[in-house]
């Protein structure tokens, strides 16, 4: 028979100084945890808060009309929009059907053992640095030929890849093996039953899967640095040229002295920030859209 | 659409009796094209950057990686100093990220209601979506100033006789770079940490208070010790993520030629200098030398990452024995 | 009806994709002659900005110009990856010979003015090539050293940390002004010496004119080496600095004028142009941070013709654009440099 150790300070029906000690340090901890996430969200709130602050004086209609300025002149951020959005455009096209497809090979016909190599390819391209991406597309397409707004395009579709391969498999294996099994018993072909009724089930997934993939790197500048930073100021939809982006136009304009050019890259990132925001909690309500059609089947 | 009778005269007949569907083929071929394609992409990757560093692995050899030199005018290259400045940066930054992270993570999951744990959550993650350069624009305008004036005064008031904070303040440097990847990795390893607190089994955490443990005692006791590797690959991903910011580091860590001991002063980072000198390199061999430096970069970023895979594979495979 | 709905958004879609790459077409196809690429020194490009919206008009050139310092601007002509280069910085032997088959034009003139950031003192510092190199050696360290005091005996110098601030890119204005200071200082040529990028031993880095010229005005006591047009720009105070008559001079335009009087008649070589720390005979007002800055063509190229008309206006009329920006019209032995330089660039065969 063991003995009950008759130490005060585990006999709670006595309130002895250990176990106040024990309760203070308790109390302590809890309020170290409630700091740390004040802290937390006064970043943020800090961030946002100068960038809107900051921002918003700067924008204005000729903000959204004027391309970049030239030297000791005023200016806007249109040529950089446009730029970007046919250069995050032109990434999704090259980067989603690609991932989709290497996504339902981990998921529907590679065995564990290829399923699980994939996937740390995946995740290790997923960590490689996005400027290490960036010398990489400059090294293999822009020497010898210059910039152009494809080639930026890659680099970004080479940042997608592995966020949306890895979130389509997994929502691909979520969805349910009976589906399959009664789509094949109908005499669908394999193909079919994946095209037409594995991927419209999980659709939700990938596309907030794209979402977010889309939202990081709409704003990476490393990548677009190196292949497609020597762009005209003005409008231009010439994608076999570089084209002038956002978040290269907001680290050039970050470096300026001139407080007008401050201003422009101030309202340039809440335009981004916006961007980026939008995005992500389109991708939170897709989610949770997708998350209760599963729960309630 | 295929017909449910099976008509022998009918092209394809043949395959379809051995049960081989043409569409199927193609539609794997396809697949297994494309899962090549992403596998060659990695290697492909490797390759360039090893064979465009070759020339300065070639000229400098391994000692390169240990050498504090970067002089275009004699010609000679060396990555310590950026080495130096892009671990003492990532190493300051994890060192203040991972207690921070954890405690939002346990506020998250132990302590706040769930009313108010969601939004809350929802405004950690939204930290991990500003863009690296809106960081970094921030922290020129803004952050860089506030530290030369406020928080490095402060510090040396108070810890200036330790060489670290000595030298005059400055906004452009070690600490105001690791301060800006701090928070960039918050939002990572809290995510990450939140997800593992709260797929703690219940009833160890029950347990260990039916002994009579306090809530902060069984969540040191038996939450931490069953998350522990996965917090190790946590911090991991966010070293790996702190390592590889090249534009927010190269706005605010003022591009330093060589190693000074205070983190007030200027330094430079591996990403920074690539991201800094790469198109203007003055000789072949410079520009051959910040591929090296990419080299470098590539291959820690890969370590921390591979190593980070390793934990969690290993502790989902024990996880699964529970 | 999701599947309705998807496949409107993709015909949708691909009819956008489809418009927009019929647009890129079209646009690339119509400019394509008509549009040249360039990058390089940020030094001229107030300069340039004023010469992008006069080539258009004059000849329907759409010209494209990224200020990415010199450095990029050497390798990106040599790479052809963009249609011409400028530099501040002559090329080398070796990146002569990299080029394959490039020249090098001088195209403006214009000073490295010393901006720094000392609010409140009565008056405008006086600086000279030694105290310079020092500063940039790390040797002095504070506004009120006794070297500096020396040079301003009627200002109050406070105590503040000088911060030198220096070009982190590969930079013309950086070939520039350690070619002055390895000029004025042995010691600085040993240590540091004279190239585009170069390793400074103490101070802070920032990417371009605007960068290095920002930091000088975000941070008390910095001082730098830019375009005397982006001190203007951002009104930043500029010291006088000490030249060899032992008159301290401004980076004006009769500052650079006198710089160049000593320039030979006939001009062979970039070589000859280098014009920092010029002598006693070039006269009392001679700004000794005076450089030239270059265009860089490549002597075979589809796009001859048009590179021919922009710089030959450049030379020629694009000079009286300088002077309200501090730029001194080239000297008449230069631009016939120029012009023999320019016959050398052929159409492509």
């Amino acid at each position: 028979m063991t003995t009950i150790p008759s130490d005060d300070r585990y006999d709670i029906t006595v309130r002895s100084a250990g176990l106040r000690r024990r309760k203070l340090t308790e109390k302590a901890y809890a309020g170290l945890a409630v700091a740390s996430a004040v802290i937390a969200v006064a970043i943020l709130a800090l961030v946002l808060g100068t960038v809107i602050h900051k921002g918003l004086s700067a924008l204005s209609l000729d903000f959204f009309t004027k391309p970049r300025p030239l030297f000791g002149q005023a200016g806007g951020i249109a040529d950089a929009l446009v730029g970007s959005a046919l250069i995050v455009s032109m990434a999704m096209v090259m980067a989603i059907p690609f991932s989709i497809l290497v996504a339902i090979f981990m998921a529907e016909y590679a065995g564990p053992r290829l399923s699980v190599a994939l996937r740390i390819v995946l995740d290790v391209l997923n960590g490689v640095p996005a400027i290490v991406v960036g010398i990489f597309v400059f090294g293999l397409l822009v020497v010898g030929r210059g910039q152009s707004a494809i080639f930026g395009a890659f680099s970004l579709a080479v940042l997608m890849l592995p966020m949306v391969a890895r979130a389509t498999q997994e929502v691909l294996e979520i969805v349910p093996r009976s589906l399959r099994e009664a789509s094949l018993a109908l005499g669908v072909t394999r193909w079919r039953t994946t095209l037409s009724i594995v991927l419209p089930t999980a659709i939700g997934g990938i596309l907030t899967g794209v979402v977010i993939a889309v939202a990081r790197v709409a704003g990476e500048t490393a990548p677009l640095l190196f292949t497609s930073s020597i762009a005209a100021n003005q409008i231009s939809t010439d994608v076999t040229n570089a084209l002038p982006t956002l978040p290269v136009s907001i680290f050039v304009f970050s470096e300026s002295p001139d407080p007008g050019e401050q201003a422009a890259g101030w309202a340039a990132a809440l335009v981004l920030i916006a961007f980026v925001l939008v995005l992500n909690i389109v991708a939170k309500v897709v989610a949770g859209r997708q998350r209760r059609k599963h729960e309630g089947v | 659409m295929t017909s449910v009778g099976y008509d022998p005269a009918a092209p394809g007949a043949e395959l379809e009796r051995r049960g081989i569907r043409l569409g199927d083929v193609l539609f794997q071929g396809v697949a297994l094209a494309a899962s090549v394609a992403a596998t060659a992409l990695l290697g492909l990757i490797a390759y360039q950057v090893f064979s465009d560093a070759w020339p300065a692995i070639e000229q400098f050899g391994l000692s390169f990686v240990w050498t504090e030199a970067w002089d275009p005018v004699k010609d000679t290259y060396g990555a310590l100093t950026f080495v130096y400045g892009t671990v003492v940066t990532s190493v300051i930054a994890l060192l203040l990220a991972t207690p921070l992270s954890i405690a939002i993570a346990l506020f998250l999951t132990e302590i706040a209601p769930r009313r108010v744990a969601a939004p809350i959550a929802t405004l950690v993650e939204l930290l991990a979506a500003i863009p690296s350069v809106v960081l970094g624009l921030w922290g020129i305008l803004v952050f860089g100033p506030w530290v030369r004036d406020t928080l490095e005064p402060w510090l040396q008031s108070f810890l200036g006789w330790c060489p670290l904070f000595s030298g005059e303040p400055s906004q452009a440097g070690m600490l105001p770079a690791a301060l800006v990847l701090t928070i960039m990795i918050i939002p990572i390893t809290s995510a990450i940490c939140r997800e593992l607190f709260s797929r703690t089994p219940r009833d160890l955490m029950d347990g260990a208070m039916a002994l009579g443990s306090t809530r902060w005692e069984a969540i040191r006791g038996v939450m931490f010790a069953y998350a522990a590797p996965g917090i190790a690959a946590a911090v991991l991903l966010g070293l790996g993520r702190a390592f590889g910011e090249a534009i927010a580091v190269n706005q605010v860590i003022g591009g330093a030629n060589s190693i000074h001991i205070s983190l007030f002063a200027p330094a430079d980072s591996l990403g920074s200098r690539i991201a800094a000198q790469y198109q203007g390199a003055t000789s072949a061999l410079q520009a051959s030398s910040i591929l090296y430096l990419g080299a470098i970069l590539m291959v820690i970023s890969l370590v921390t990452n591979v190593l980070a895979q390793v934990i969690v594979r290993r502790f989902e495979r024990s996880r699964r024995a529970y | 009806m999701k599947r309705a709905a998807l496949a409107t958004f993709a015909l949708v879609g691909a009819l956008a994709l489809a418009a927009v790459a019929g647009q890129a077409q079209a646009s690339s196809s119509a400019t394509k002659d008509t549009q040249l690429v360039g990058t390089g020194a940020t030094f001229p490009f107030p300069l340039i900005s004023k010469w992008i919206p006069e080539v258009g008009k004059a000849y329907g050139i759409n010209i494209t110009y990224s200020p990415t310092g010199s450095g990029a601007g050497i390798a990106g002509i040599t790479a052809r990856t963009v249609d011409f280069g400028a530099s501040d910085a002559p090329l080398s032997d070796q990146q002569l010979a990299d080029c394959k088959g490039c020249v090098v034009i001088p195209w403006a003139l214009a000073a490295v003015s010393i901006p720094y950031n000392l609010p409140g003192l009565n008056g405008r510092v006086h600086l000279n090539g030694a105290t310079l190199a020092s500063i940039y050696l790390g040797t002095i360290t504070s506004w009120n050293d006794p070297a500096i005091r020396k040079l301003n005996p009627k200002l109050s110098l406070p105590d503040t940390k000088i911060t030198p601030v220096y070009r982190s890119d590969g930079s013309g204005t950086t070939f520039a002004y350690t070619a002055y200071l390895s000029a004025v200082s042995g010691q600085f040529s040993r240590r540091v010496g004279n190239n585009t990028s170069v390793n400074f031993p103490t101070g802070v880095g920032a990417r371009g004119s605007s960068g290095v010229a920002g930091v000088v005005r975000n941070t008390p006591g910095a001082l730098t080496y830019v375009d005397a047009a982006y001190s203007i720009q951002n009104k930043l105070q500029f010291a006088m600095i000490q030249n060899r008559a032992g008159r301290f001079t401004t980076p004006g335009l009769r500052g650079i004028a006198q710089a160049v009087s000593t320039l030979p008649k006939k001009i062979t070589s970039p070589a000859q142009l280098k014009i920092v720390d010029p002598p006693k005979a070039a006269g009392p007002l001679a700004y000794p941070i005076s450089t030239f800055t270059y265009v860089i063509l490549p002597t075979s190229s589809a796009k001859a013709a048009e590179l021919r008309k922009f710089v030959y206006w450049a030379v020629t009329q694009g000079q009286k654009f300088g002077p309200p920006l501090f730029f001194v019209p080239l000297p008449t032995s230069v631009k016939a440099y120029a012009y023999r330089e320019l016959a050398k660039v052929k159409v492509a065969a």
